[in-house]
């Protein structure tokens, strides 16, 4: 049997936050709310951005380069996670999964990458709303992923 | 602690730094902190960056990405709860995920994060979870294969203003009584049991 320890730890954080004194949390809340909001223009901006990349990956196909698909989409999502971007942020996290399984399975499918950037363009050109068009192309998606799901 | 809107949080005093190899997430982890009232805090665009910082100045909380290239945020983790000494391999490490690639799975339930907090981000999240760290009664776990906080939390149920999603985790609301109060000569009988002749 391996040795395990335990020790009973009180951070210097917990002290911290007993302090008498700080924000509600309330107030700190809508201040957060408020300073991330300030740079949400730029992020949708780095978003198009990213999406440009993939479709510059798909307009010229190398199976060397197939990493960098999960490497942007990833990248997207950790960006799009910050701000309510619904769809965008699912088409994209899906992208992920494509890619991440695509590649271990050692299987690659470009026109299956390029129908996610596609819907990535049109819903970030939508603003991002959720809606019945929205549905429609993530609903299309999830069909192009159920193509590559690992076998039960 | 129970938290409602006007509970304060008080973080002034907190040195917070904050791991992300894009600095456009910084920047807005910055700003999230800053709402939060931390006034001191360290930014880093990499996770050796970091670990060099750790290694010469005390921090009260880390937030740190889990992809970044060269170090990962699931690497930095596992090196600051084996390999730096105590205190600074106890301080709570709030982890950020957006996708979890499948060869990452383990990775992040090994490394000894204290919370694994998946994207999307909001300030809500991120403070309820920073508050939820602050009453943390989890022991700290060292052995061969893990160390960190407990992972074992279900005893704790699930975080302040969160319904449970367990089947086992009790309803936050509290029903009418199901029988009698007990009068006080029961409770004393409960606390300091006495010989009764019949």
């Amino acid at each position: 049997m391996t040795d395990v320890r335990t020790t009973k730890v009180r951070s210097s954080l917990a002290t911290q936050l007993a302090r008498p004194g700080g924000r509600t949390i309330a107030d700190a809340q809508r201040l957060a709310e408020t300073g991330l909001q300030s740079h949400k223009a730029g992020v949708m901006e780095d978003l198009g951005r990213l999406i440009g990349q993939l479709e510059a990956l798909c307009a010229a196909p190398d199976d060397g380069r197939r990493d960098r698909v999960y490497v942007l989409a990833a990248a997207l999502v950790d960006m799009a996670g910050f701000f309510d971007t619904g769809p965008l942020y699912s088409a994209g996290y899906s992208l992920c999964d494509l890619s991440d399984r695509m590649q271990a399975g050692g299987v690659w499918s470009w026109p299956a990458v390029e129908v996610h950037v596609k819907a990535l363009r049109l819903i970030l050109a939508g603003g991002c709303k959720a809606g019945a068009e929205s549905d429609v192309l993530l609903q299309g998606l999830r069909s192009v992923q159920a193509a590559f799901a690992p076998a039960a | 602690m129970a938290a409602s809107s006007n509970t304060r949080v008080n973080l002034e005093h907190s040195t917070v730094l904050l791991i992300d190899d894009n600095p456009r997430s910084l920047d807005m982890l910055s700003s999230i902190f800053q709402g939060f009232g931390v006034k001191e805090q360290i930014k880093c665009e990499s996770a050796v960056e970091a670990a060099e910082l750790v290694k010469r100045r005390a921090v009260d909380l880390i937030l740190v990405d889990c992809s970044m290239p060269e170090m990962d945020g699931y690497d930095f983790t596992r090196w600051l709860r084996r390999e730096t000494p105590t205190p600074t391999r106890h301080i709570p490490v709030i982890m950020l995920t957006g996708h979890a690639a499948q060869s990452n799975i383990h990775k992040s339930r090994d490394c000894g994060a204290s919370f694994v907090v998946a994207k999307p981000l909001t300030p809500t999240v991120l403070l309820r979870r920073i508050i939820w760290l602050g009453g943390d009664e989890r022991q700290f776990v060292e052995c061969e294969s893990y160390v960190g906080p407990d992972r074992r939390v279900r005893n704790f149920g699930p975080p302040l203003g969160q319904p449970g999603r367990r089947a086992g985790d009790l309803s936050t609301h509290v029903g009418e009584p199901a029988e009698a109060n007990m009068d006080q000569s029961d409770i004393d009988m409960l606390m300091k049991p006495m010989r009764v002749a019949l």
